[in-house]
């Protein structure tokens, strides 16, 4: 018989023990589910397993089934070995009445404790049939006093089954008659006897079954096991036991695992790019003053966007205790009438208080401007991946807490063209994109001002981001004689498409089952 | 950056000069022309032929409207600006307001025109109200610095007097009601009254416009008056007046109002404004009036701004298409502003203009050439390295707002009315959940410990980032630091698991560092530690406490610590 090798060495250790069981038999032993599991030395539980598993693969069959009726007490016979049945109720109630000479009817029985009527006439018909009762005028019941063998038999029946069960053929015709009288049946459930059929199966070896048993008990000199262990290794033990073969196309279990998160890593990529660009990182306060944060940016201090509907407000400390006097006085002039920039200034007088209150950071630009004040290298490239603090509501496009990618180049070769041959470079390293489309754009710090799109490999058509040449009213003040381009990128939407999520508050979400499974394709 | 809807017809009628044959743009190009305004079209409903577009510019609002959009684009195909007959001297001003001594105080300036022979049409009064709307919001901020009336022209009668009022004094129909109302009653009740009444009523005496015959016109910056003020479609007199505190924004708007009228065929005659006191431009200013100054630049710094030689004809081309006054010099070119701008500050808002006129298609990039040395700052790097060893150390990291509030960064903590529990704090809360910012990260981590009992454990959790810390000898009141959190949470989290994880940490980190009993409310007494390195202090590790844990709702044992990275490379 044709039986591969992979299924004897993949058997387990229960299955092993029962085909070698039958296996030392001669052949064609046929064993029922006790005897084999006796020889076999398993619990029952351990031995039906291992016998559906060999069933399944087909090493043993089953040669017969064999019913027998088998008789228990019900819970409610319990009841009765505890108690009294009805029919003992209803003759000692039917004694007890005679010894004191009281009339007994059958509603009066009916009307015992706990004695169903349907019971109470069962049991009537039943002595009455006996002779053991008499029904005489008006109904009255009367003993003839003689014995029961009904009631004898169910007493006899009761202590015998209790807590055990008996083969129903073991019992006498009589007793057998009085069992199928009073065990449950269809419609009946309120009976004291239950006749179950047990099923007993006898099992022999399959012809294939015959091979691998013979199989097992030739290389049966060598133990299986399960584990290579420390000990099998330094006794070198393992040269004399054989490892059972695991089924490997089961599904892994699952490991946590040290991971950085998806939305930082995406962070990292363009860090890398920025810095492999030639880029120095640089770095600002969360708090800034309205100095740096705008006045620095030439954002007049009456832009509407530095009301206070669009920036946070620090509520304590109001505001920063000194900013360098030289490079706030020349902003001051540049604000209120150019100064030496060239320009007109915007022509209000400067609240040099208002430039000292704090705000939480709001652009990214706060930290160029402060490059741009503690002398930069020229030429010099600079990017910051900075946290900033929106004044709005939070919804799936919105959120007031998020990173802005911003920075700027300085250079006396720094011009417009040079501007868009920067912003293409992002274009092709940041977002792989070959298309790009420069529009004209606007930003209160820069002039001119130009908006980056670019045809994504997976979006389409999409703002990358914004730049511009810095306005001499923001870089002569601070020290700054060359040209610099100032440039941000918008790069949360290509986040959210790296990271296959659509709600923007989902790159910060609470969610650790979400963050451990997402995996992102930058 | 204000959006306005305009309509197509319309603004095709415009853009032809009202010749009689307008011709249909396909929108594909008016995209591309939408360049010369910085638009961007947001919206178009084929079947009403709206179009949405959303203008960048906020020093342009001569471009917030439908006849600013139609008006550059025709300049550029036309190739010049077309005169405006009305600002030529000899046009005269049979119209006056005067304006009453104390003015100065309260909302100075009026500049005012009449404008007849234009037939308002559906579309143009749409256009006339939105355009009121958006400059008195935007460019006036919110009323303040400039609003704007338009009323029925012959129904006034001359001269017009700008003056101070007692709010019970005056009283007029307002718009929107069907009452006489007295002003101090408008600005109780009158829902423009309540949004805008704070501008003015602060001083006891309120602005009033009233004609010749004592009929109020209007209650500036508030409201029209129902009579005078309610232009409807069909009306071919109209006169506009602009208020305001700046008396070059008020002039500007009323030349932006003024120009809109005459490019839909109005013939604009101007007022003549007499003030009791001497202005920047004079006691008697007649409006509209062009403020512009002429400039000189020089053409090699339009050149070295754009990175390529044009040529002073090309420049000066390029200006006059779009719309500026340009007379070329010798290696310069003199150039004037159109009479509805004013936002020529410096010589690099010409360079911008020149860029756009002649499209930024024509400029070919070129790389920065210069060599840079790339990097990452020292903080960066000691992050990294941490969050490196992290990983390695089998935990997730984790990214939170930083911005939060004070019952998640404090007062769960149990840290309420402690040192550790100080925050920087928001001073116009919008929302509590978003009122602090966090002074430490263990917080952040257990919002997603909270919020992910149903996920595997163990929890292995760490972030690195920035935090504020309260610190009174920093210029700001405040300190940015780097801080590094971490937790472990499962049924048998312990204090040496986690005590373990920071020994390795500080072992590459190359720190040696002790830990110091500290009484943290926080952390279970008798297991936290303050972990100190060279005799400072740098964080704190710990089992949280369980009323903490209860607090979050957490039904888990965690541990932790909280490492301030900058203070420990310091």
């Amino acid at each position: 018989m044709d039986i591969s090798s992979a299924v004897i060495d993949s058997l387990h250790p229960l299955e092993i023990k029962v085909l070698t069981t039958l296996g030392a038999r001669q052949s064609e032993t046929v064993l029922d589910s006790e005897q084999l599991a006796a020889a076999a030395e398993l619990e029952p539980s351990q031995f039906s397993m291992a016998v559906e598993w060999l069933l399944a693969k087909g090493l043993i069959t089953i040669q017969a089934e064999t019913v027998t009726p088998v008789v228990s007490l019900t819970k409610v016979g319990e009841e009765y070995y505890q108690g009294a049945a009805p029919i003992e109720r209803v003759l000692s109630a039917a004694r007890d009445a005679a010894g004191t000479g009281k009339r007994l009817t059958i509603p009066d029985l009916q009307s015992h404790d706990g004695l169903d009527p349907s019971d109470v006439s069962k049991a009537v018909g039943r002595l009455k049939k006996e002779g053991v009762l008499l029904i005489v005028q008006g109904g009255c019941i009367e003993t003839t006093g003689r014995p029961s063998p009904t009631v004898e038999a169910i007493r006899l029946l009761l202590q015998q089954l209790h807590d055990s069960s008996c083969e129903l053929a073991k019992f006498s015709d009589e007793h057998r008659r009085v069992i199928e009288d009073y065990a449950v049946k269809r419609g009946n459930a309120k009976e004291p006897f239950r006749v179950d059929e047990r099923v007993t199966r006898a099992f022999r070896l399959s012809p294939s079954g015959a091979v691998a048993a013979a199989r097992l008990m030739k290389q049966g000199v060598a133990e299986e096991v399960s584990q290579v262990t420390p000990e099998l290794l330094k006794d070198g033990s393992w040269r004399h036991k054989r490892f059972r073969k695991y089924t490997i196309s089961l599904r892994a279990p699952r490991v946590g695992t040290g991971k950085k998160h998806p939305y930082r890593e995406f962070l990292d990529t363009v860090k890398t790019k920025l810095v492999s660009m030639g880029f120095q990182e640089m770095r600002g306060p969360l708090v800034e003053t309205e100095f740096w944060n705008m006045d620095a940016l030439f954002m007049p201090q009456f832009h509407p966007a530095r009301d206070i509907h669009d920036v946070y407000f620090v509520k304590q400390p109001t505001h920063a205790s000194v900013i360098d006097e030289s490079v706030l006085a020349h902003v001051a002039q540049v604000h209120q009438h150019g100064a030496a920039t060239g320009s007109t200034g915007w022509g209000y007088s400067f609240d040099i208080q208002r430039a000292k209150r704090l705000v939480l950071r709001s652009q990214g630009t706060a930290v160029s401007a402060r490059t741009l004040a503690a002398s930069p290298s020229i030429p010099g490239k600079y990017f910051s991946i900075a946290r900033c603090f929106r004044y709005d509501q939070v919804d799936a496009t919105h959120a007031t807490d998020f990173f802005q990618v911003e920075g700027i180049v300085l250079g006396d070769d720094i011009n417009f063209r040079t501007l868009l041959g920067l912003l293409n470079l992002f274009a092709r390293e940041v977002a792989q994109a070959k298309e790009v489309k420069f529009l004209p754009a606007y930003f209160p710090f820069t002039e001119p001002s130009v908006e980056l799109h670019v045809r994504h490999p997976r979006l389409g058509w999409m703002e990358l981001g914004g730049a511009g040449l810095f306005r001499p009213e923001v870089t002569l003040p601070l020290g700054v004689t060359v040209p610099v381009i100032a440039w941000g990128l918008g790069l949360d939407r290509m986040a959210m498409v790296a990271l296959g999520i659509h709600d923007i508050r989902e790159l910060f979400t609470d969610n650790l089952e979400l963050i451990r499974t997402t995996r992102g394709s930058f | 950056m204000p959006t306005i809807t305009i309509y197509k017809d319309d603004f095709e009628s415009l853009l032809n000069g009202g010749s009689s044959e307008n011709r249909t743009i396909p929108i594909e190009e008016l995209e591309t022309l939408l360049m010369l305004v910085k638009g961007e079209l947001k919206g178009h409903t084929p079947e009403t032929g709206e179009l949405r577009i959303e203008l960048q510019d906020s020093n342009r609002p001569d471009l917030w409207c439908c006849e600013g959009i139609a008006r550059q684009i025709r300049i550029k195909q036309q190739g010049q600006l077309s005169p405006y007959p009305f600002l030529s001297g000899k046009s005269k001003s049979r119209m006056q307001i005067i304006v009453k001594p104390g003015m100065e105080q309260v909302r100075p300036y009026v500049a005012a025109c009449a404008a007849r022979g234009y037939r308002v049409t559906t579309e143009g009064l749409a256009q006339l109200i939105q355009t009121q709307e958006k400059l008195a919001e935007i460019f006036g901020h919110k009323r303040k610095t400039v609003s704007i009336g338009i009323y029925q022209l012959l129904k006034i009668k001359f001269p017009v007097s700008y003056e101070l009022v007692k709010p019970e004094e005056a009283r007029f129909t307002p718009l929107g009601m069907e009452t006489v109302m007295t002003l101090a009653e408008i600005l109780m009740v009158h829902p423009k009254g309540l949004e805008y009444g704070a501008i003015v009523s602060g001083a006891g005496w309120v602005p009033l416009l009233r004609d010749a015959a004592g009929q109020p016109l209007s209650f500036p910056p508030i409201i029209n008056s129902r009579e005078v003020g309610e232009v409807q479609v069909g009306d071919d007199q109209l006169f506009v007046e602009v208020t305001g505190t700046d008396l070059c924004m008020v002039v500007l708007t009323l030349n932006i109002f003024a120009s809109n009228l005459a490019d839909r065929g109005a013939i604009i005659e101007p007022v003549e404004v007499q003030y009791p006191m001497d202005t920047s431009l004079g006691k008697r200013v007649k409006t509209p009036q062009d403020l512009g100054k002429s400039k000189a630049i020089r053409i090699d710094t339009i050149e070295q701004a754009l990175g390529q030689e044009l040529g002073a004809k090309t420049v000066a081309q390029a200006l006059k298409t779009y719309g500026y006054h340009v007379a070329p010099g010798k290696g310069s070119v003199k150039v004037k502003l159109p009479l509805y701008r004013q936002d020529l500050m410096h010589t690099m808002d010409v360079v911008e203009d020149v860029a756009m006129s002649l499209g930024y298609a024509e400029f070919t990039p070129v790389m920065p050439a210069q060599f840079t040395v790339g990097g990452l700052s020292d903080i960066e790097q000691t992050s990294d390295r941490a969050r490196e060893l992290m990983v390695g150390l089998g935990f997730q990291e984790i990214i939170s707002n930083i911005l939060g509030s004070p019952e998640s960064y404090s007062s769960r903590m149990r840290l309420d009315e402690t040192e550790w529990g100080r925050m920087v704090e928001v001073d116009n809360v919008m929302s509590l959940s978003f009122s602090c910012l966090r002074q430490w990260i263990l917080p952040s981590l257990l919002r997603v410990e909270a919020a992910s009992s149903r996920a595997f454990y163990p929890h292995r959790l760490f972030e690195a980032g920035d935090v504020a810390i309260p610190d009174a000898t920093h210029e700001l009141g405040s300190r940015t630091d780097t801080v590094l959190g971490a937790m472990i949470a499962h049924a048998g989290a312990h204090f040496s698991e986690i005590h373990s994880c920071l020994d390795v940490l500080f072992y590459y980190l190359g720190k040696e560092y002790s830990l110091e009993t500290i009484q943290h409310p926080s952390f279970l007494e008798g297991r936290a530690g303050q972990i100190v390195v060279a005799g400072k202090p740098v964080g704190v590790i710990g089992e949280l406490h369980p009323e903490v844990l209860e607090r979050w709702q957490i039904a888990m044992p965690v541990v932790a610590f909280d490492v301030n990275l900058s203070q420990l490379m310091s």
